[in-house]
């Protein structure tokens, strides 16, 4: 090979290492602007919880035989009769060393981190699998609804889209169960699980843990299809006007290089955005589906423990909650540096 | 002896569909780009320069149409074409550099890409290949650092260097024809100058024939062999360069002068063309510039005044050319 595309190959190893360093430095900085920002959250969240009331009383408000003197034994024994800062500080140790602590309410004292372990597991599945169907169904859509913009194809897509962003999720899911479930008694009425081996359709723990999956998922895509739909759309279309597709096109390129490398490329930049605040929404938006499907998902769990004041298990989850979504947003702005180079390199 | 033609347009119709009507931007266009030459397509924003260009490359955005006429380009029809032959057309036989250089890249993909992307989808070569072309092309455009440069992304480049750049993607595949609409408009005037001469030099080396699209005299006058003045959609004058700008005899493009500040002025006040560009939806019957035009007879809003040879080589579409013609500037409005 002649010398000369050698040089140039060094120095294109050299740009695209300073360029990858460049990166090292934008990931680490967010990481460190995440650190102070978790412990934020946390104070906050802490504080309200021991605001909203007393669990002891809550557990024992029932009992009459109950003393004062339990009352009180109960309180030194949660700890909760220790200055707040110092509940804080210890809550923190305890974390940093990977305890969250046991339930008031749960099956005797359940560790929080195998209950929140348990529960995430069953979230996840339901949201990743709805969110990866509904992007890989409305990412194609919004494109062609943007290309054919006017067209009775783009309308129908905007009406139904509009539409399906108006439906509560709620309002679709028990339609969903009284057709698939109660009438045509396709698919279970709700839970992930059947408790007895037996009823396994063909035996299969997989396919029982599909079957329950279904319906659900279904519906999530649905609810979450329609506004991706749009925000593609709208965004492709922005895109498409921009004067470098214009170039593009210009320079003989075929429509669908113009189309799926020059034009999506632009167009999904709007679109890690939602998804990245949608995936840290996900979480706190759950439990009214996981309540109408009676999913045993962090969403539900969350809303029982807020019911029972089963302190650690709200911090625990809200731990759990704001790591997902500070990594979330880590996650996010690394796709934002990959997609743009403006965010890249200063 | 006529010399020959590498395009010509006949009778070009572009309406765009839109919901407030049919916007007429482009009615009847003829006009012909001989070989080697440059054309400088004249007019106010809005008289169909720009979609004149982009009818040549059938790239007319939505919902833009072609509805009528016919393109020649070596003797073949362009409008009869598929779009796959069209593809191998744009780029390669016919280039096209866009107004703004801000967005005539695409920020998110490395000028190397950008580049390397043209030159493999016209040319049969490997990418190392193909990005020598590139630094080639670059040393063409006369970019300092090619090698460093062409790694960076559009936002790191100044204006008049992603005008290079643009240039150097219309070039890399020596195309035959150039469309450069308004190349200079968004530029410092300082770096205008620099882009003109360079695009006259590159124009000379690879013997490309060009359309300059712009609505600055200044420019045309510099560059152009010849001009076509458009208005509203239509032609109203094609002569050489020093003829219109001696003889000017549409008393549009007598406007278009009048408007362009000299310096051998001394304090009159600059001419200014009464009324704006007039809506293409629903375009002033008879001659299109006759609600502005000092000269205008009763009879302009009425004939739509065909473009007649007044003098060999010197096209003119006003009902009294002639007269202009014979009596110079002493005729009455």
């Amino acid at each position: 090979m002649p010398s000369k595309t050698e040089g140039f190959h060094a120095i294109r190893s050299k740009i695209l290492h300073i360029a990858k360093s460049s990166m090292t430095k934008y990931v680490l900085r967010r990481l460190l602007y995440l650190i102070p920002l978790f412990f934020g959250i946390l104070i906050i969240v802490f504080v309200a919880t021991r605001m909203a009331g007393d669990p002891v009383k809550l557990m024992t408000g029932l009992n009459p035989r109950i003393t004062a003197e339990a009352r009180e034994r109960l309180t030194q024994y949660y700890g909760l009769d220790q200055p707040l800062y110092y509940q804080f500080l210890k809550f923190v140790w305890e974390m940093l060393q990977g305890n969250l602590g046991n339930s008031y309410a749960i099956r005797g004292g359940t560790p929080v981190t195998t209950l929140v372990g348990d529960y995430a597991w069953e979230t996840f599945k339901l949201q990743l699998t709805a969110l990866s169907f509904s992007l890989l169904i409305a990412i194609p859509i919004g494109i062609l609804s943007a290309r054919k913009q006017y067209s009775k194809l783009d309308m129908t897509v905007t009406t139904t889209s509009l539409v399906g962003t108006c439906i509560p999720i709620f309002y679709m899911g028990i339609v969903a169960i009284l057709i698939f479930s109660y009438f045509l008694g396709w698919f279970p009425y709700g839970a992930a699980h059947s408790l007895d081996p037996s009823r396994y359709p063909f035996g299969s723990y997989i396919m029982d843990e599909l079957w329950h999956l279904f319906l659900p998922a279904v519906v999530l895509t649905f609810a979450e299809l329609a506004p991706v739909v749009l925000l593609v759309r709208s965004s492709m279309l922005e895109v498409l006007r921009q004067d470098y597709i214009l170039a593009a096109r210009a320079s003989g390129l075929s429509e669908r290089t113009v189309i799926y490398k020059h034009a999506l490329r632009n167009a999904l930049i709007p679109v890690v955005t939602y998804v990245g605040l949608y995936f840290g929404g996900m979480l706190a938006g759950a439990p009214i589906t996981e309540k109408v499907f009676n999913w045993p998902g962090v969403g539900r769990l969350y809303v029982e423990a807020i019911g029972k004041l089963d302190f650690p298990v709200i911090t625990g989850i809200t731990v759990f909650v704001t790591l997902m979504v500070l990594f979330a947003n880590l996650i996010t702005d690394i796709a934002y540096a990959y997609i743009d180079p403006r965010i890249r390199i200063e | 002896m006529a010399p020959k033609e590498i395009l010509k347009i006949e009778n070009l119709t572009t309406y765009f569909y839109t919901w407030a009507g049919v916007v007429k931007a482009v009615d009847g266009v003829s006009l012909d780009v001989r070989e080697g030459e440059t054309l400088g397509l004249v007019g106010e924003s809005g008289s169909g320069k720009s979609v004149t260009a982009l009818s040549i490359l059938r790239i007319v955005p939505r919902p833009g149409k072609i509805i009528d006429g016919k393109i020649i380009y070596k003797g073949e029809n362009l409008l009869a074409k598929t779009e796959n032959e069209m593809q191998q057309i744009r780029g390669k036989e016919i280039a096209y550099i866009s107004q703004d250089p801000a967005t005539s890249l695409n920020p998110v993909f490395s000028i190397a890409d950008q580049l390397t992307e043209v030159i493999r989808r016209h040319q049969n070569v490997t990418k190392e290949e193909a990005l020598k072309k590139a630094i080639e092309l670059f040393r063409l455009v006369e970019i300092a650092d090619p090698e460093i440069k062409i790694w960076n992304y559009p936002h790191q480049l100044s204006g008049g260097m992603k005008q290079r750049i643009a240039i150097a993607r219309a070039l890399s595949c020596q195309p035959s024809l150039l469309l450069a609409d308004e190349p200079t408009t968004n530029l410092d005037v300082t770096i205008q100058a620099q882009i003109l001469e360079l695009m006259k030099n590159l124009k000379k080396k690879l013997g490309m024939s060009m359309i300059l699209i712009t609505h600055d005299m200044g420019v045309v006058a510099g560059v152009a062999d010849r001009i076509n003045v458009m208005y509203a959609g239509r032609v109203c004058e094609v002569a050489s360069t020093k003829t219109i700008f001696r003889n000017p005899l549409h008393p549009y493009t007598r406007a278009l002068l009048e408007a362009v500040p000299n310096v051998a002025m001394k304090r009159e006040k600059l001419k200014i063309i009464p009324g704006a560009i007039p809506n293409l939806i629903s375009p002033p019957s008879g001659c299109r510039f006759h609600p502005r035009c000092d000269f205008a007879v009763a009879e302009c809003a009425s004939v739509v005044p065909p473009l007649v040879e007044i003098e060999p080589e010197h096209y003119v579409a006003c009902i009294r050319a002639k007269e202009f013609m014979e009596n110079g500037k002493g005729v009455k409005k």
